[in-house]
């Protein structure tokens, strides 16, 4: 089977390294961090993830800004993105989600489990045939 | 005056010519036994008057026909040589009518000539000089009674049973504008005062006539013809003849007009104190209304001051709740990975290894509870509101505490109403607001006691919510409106009153360390007030606490 994609922008490399060695020891995933908000649409261009796991806020740029810019790119915009926030305010969560076309968030701490069923869960919604035509 | 004596020796002037008649008049004296009479005896009135001035002599017997002098005039001059000397006249048989006439100007007594015994003579000479004392006695008496009508500036009056006058004094003629007191007589008050006055004196006296009572300083007004006003101090008194028969009446009366002017400037005076008096305890009075508006105005901003004090502090502890939400979730985030990573791929023979990251990942699992909670009331959610019974989301929440409860011996009450009204609920809300509540209604009772649990629908009484300004009824509720009733009360410790004002601040907990967050009533209350209801913590006299929760329904 082929491993799925996942794109993870944050801040906390700590984090996104955490989150990397948990997804890929499942074996299901293949996982690529990036550090840098400012960077993010340069790696999802390269990397072509199946998924994004974005944070809500970081430095420089925040996690709605960087979802616009994916939306924007042709290559990219059927991207799903899942937002990653500390800050689990519904308001500020369901804001920048809507305005980035609306997509599930995630509260830190986020338990394995949780994650992987969200991602695949996911994946899976967009990976159906009627979603990709879309 | 006291007459003299009787058998004192009188000395008698005898003024006659005729010496027959004088002879006869000497045996006549000296016939009567008992009495002693002095007689000296003077042929003409020349003699006579020279005698009378000299004065000691007590009477005298006249006869009118003298050698100097004859009729009428003889007693006129003899008379006014001495007027205070009774006289006696001796007539002829012919000129009787002459000797009555005499007696009227003043002569006591006359005797016809040839007609005079001793006894007689005796008997008209004493009375002539008792009558003639009894005339000069009442002379006085009635001097004093003019001097008194004449001189005293008060009115006397006397009048009849028809109350007509008898007699006034000068002053009265004056008041009256009179210049005689007889033109009084037989007038009455009506002649010389206003009807009104007239009717009011006329029935004063009446009574006093009637009731033998009299009216003793009474201030009366009376109103001239003139329209002239003077006051009088009057006393009335009934006038009695001899034998006590009312046939009058009489008074004095006091002009004090200038008195009584004087009386009302002070009444005037007394009144504008008064008035004053009164207006400064009116003044007083608004003053007061408005010191007692100031302070209840006063007491509500304070209590507005304290509801924004909490609320800016709310609103801190908010930001500072989303601020270190953010900064300590990261890690927390970090953690729980990195945990869930070695819990996963770990294999260690050490049995402890995998006990020491189950107990990391539950603190790591509290931390983030704890985090959860800050951020809980630092913003305000959206509610999932749905017509939801108060009495279920009980029931559930109880369930939710039975482990807790399980820990004491607590004895649970519960007094549900079984149909309440339906009340507009986010019920995973409400359900963390009675879990909050029971939970530390059962912590407060670590010995054990009675959890008792109360829901009933009530109608709001206008004075509760005047009076519970604490909990802000007033600003969710009205009076009359229907509300779901939430109670619970446990029959622990209480709270103390100095920490009741603060149960609400974040992070102030009664409870031990590690047992309470500090949050859980910060966060209640934060969730009963987005609902639009009520909470209130107070202490049950009979020890415990009682927690009231009100929604609308």
């Amino acid at each position: 089977m082929e491993k799925k994609r996942i794109l993870i922008i944050d801040d906390e490399a700590s984090f996104t390294r955490m989150v990397k060695l948990n997804l890929e020891k499942t074996g299901a995933f293949e996982v690529r961090e990036e550090n840098k908000a400012t960077s993010a649409l340069a790696s999802a261009r390269e990397f072509k993830p199946d998924l994004i796991l974005l944070d809500v806020i970081m430095p420089s740029l925040d996690g709605g800004d960087v979802a616009g810019q994916i939306r924007n790119d042709r290559h990219l915009k059927g991207t799903p993105i899942v937002f990653l926030t500390a800050t689990v305010s519904q308001r500020e969560a369901g804001e920048a989600g809507l305005n980035s076309g609306g997509d599930l968030f995630l509260a830190k701490p986020v338990s394995l489990e949780t994650l992987i069923h969200c991602l695949n869960e996911n994946i899976r919604k967009t990976s159906s045939p009627d979603e990709s035509v879309k | 005056m006291k007459s003299q004596p009787s058998n004192a020796k009188r000395k008698i002037l005898l003024i006659e010519d005729n010496p027959g008649d004088a002879r006869l008049l000497g045996e006549a004296l000296s016939d009567a036994a008992g009495h002693s009479f002095d007689l000296e005896h003077v042929k003409d009135l020349g003699a006579a008057l020279d005698r009378l001035a000299q004065g000691g002599i007590d009477v005298v017997l006249l006869d009118l026909s003298l050698p100097d002098s004859a009729g009428l005039e003889t007693f006129a001059k003899t008379h006014a040589a001495a007027p205070e000397v009774p006289m006696i006249v001796l007539s002829g048989q012919d000129d009787e009518a002459l000797a009555i006439q005499t007696v009227h100007e003043g002569a006591q007594d006359y005797l016809v000539k040839g007609q005079v015994d001793g006894r007689l003579l005796v008997r008209s000479i004493r009375y002539a000089i008792e009558r003639k004392h009894s005339e000069e006695a009442l002379a006085k008496e009635r001097d004093l009674l003019h001097t008194l009508l004449e001189n005293l500036p008060d009115r006397i009056y006397f009048k009849d049973e028809q109350s007509r006058f008898i007699r006034i004094s000068r002053a009265v003629s004056e008041q009256f504008k009179l210049s005689h007191h007889w033109q009084a007589m037989g007038k009455t008050d009506f002649d010389f005062f206003t009807a009104e006055h007239a009717r009011a004196a006329l029935q004063d006296e009446q009574q006093v006539m009637q009731t033998g009572q009299p009216i003793i300083g009474k201030v009366e007004k009376e109103t001239l013809p003139d329209g002239a006003i003077t006051w009088a101090l009057t006393s009335k008194l009934p006038l009695k003849d001899k034998q006590g028969k009312t046939v009058g009446n009489f008074g004095i009366s006091r002009d004090i007009t200038a008195l009584k002017k004087f009386e009302d400037e002070l009444a005037g005076e007394r009144n504008l104190l008064r008035q004053a008096n009164t207006e400064q305890a009116q003044s007083k009075a608004e003053l007061e209304a408005v010191l007692a508006d100031l302070q209840k105005s006063h007491e509500e901003l304070k209590a507005a001051q304290f509801q924004l004090i909490q609320a800016e502090k709310m609103q801190s502890v908010g930001r500072l709740a989303a601020g270190v939400a953010h900064e300590v979730k990261n890690p927390l985030a970090i953690l729980s990975m990195g945990l869930d990573y070695m819990m996963k791929n770990l294999v260690s023979p050490d049995a402890n290894i995998s006990l020491i990251l189950g107990d990391m990942h539950e603190a790591l699992k509290r931390a983030d509870l704890i985090i959860h909670g800050l951020l809980d009331f630092s913003v305000p959610r959206a509610l999932d509101l749905r017509a939801e019974d108060l009495t279920a989301l009980v029931e559930q929440s109880l369930g939710l505490v039975r482990h807790e409860m399980s820990a004491s011996p607590i004895k649970l009450v519960r007094e549900l109403a079984e149909k309440m009204p339906p009340a507009w609920l986010d019920k995973n809300k409400i359900k963390q607001v009675l879990v909050n509540v029971l939970t530390n209604a059962i912590h407060s009772m670590p010995q054990g006691g009675t959890l008792t649990v109360r829901t009933y629908p009530r109608r709001l009484q206008g004075g509760e919510i005047d009076r519970d300004a604490g909990s802000r009824l007033a600003n969710r509720f009205r009076t009359g409106e229907t509300v779901a009733v939430t109670e619970v009360l446990d029959t622990g410790t209480g709270i103390s009153e100095e920490k009741l004002a603060k149960i609400y601040d974040p992070f102030f907990t009664t409870k031990p360390t590690g047992k309470g967050t500090g949050l859980g009533l910060t966060v209640t209350k934060k969730i009963v007030e987005l609902h639009g209801g009520s909470i209130d913590v107070r202490n049950r006299p009979e020890g415990g606490v009682i927690v009231t929760i009100l929604f609308k329904v």
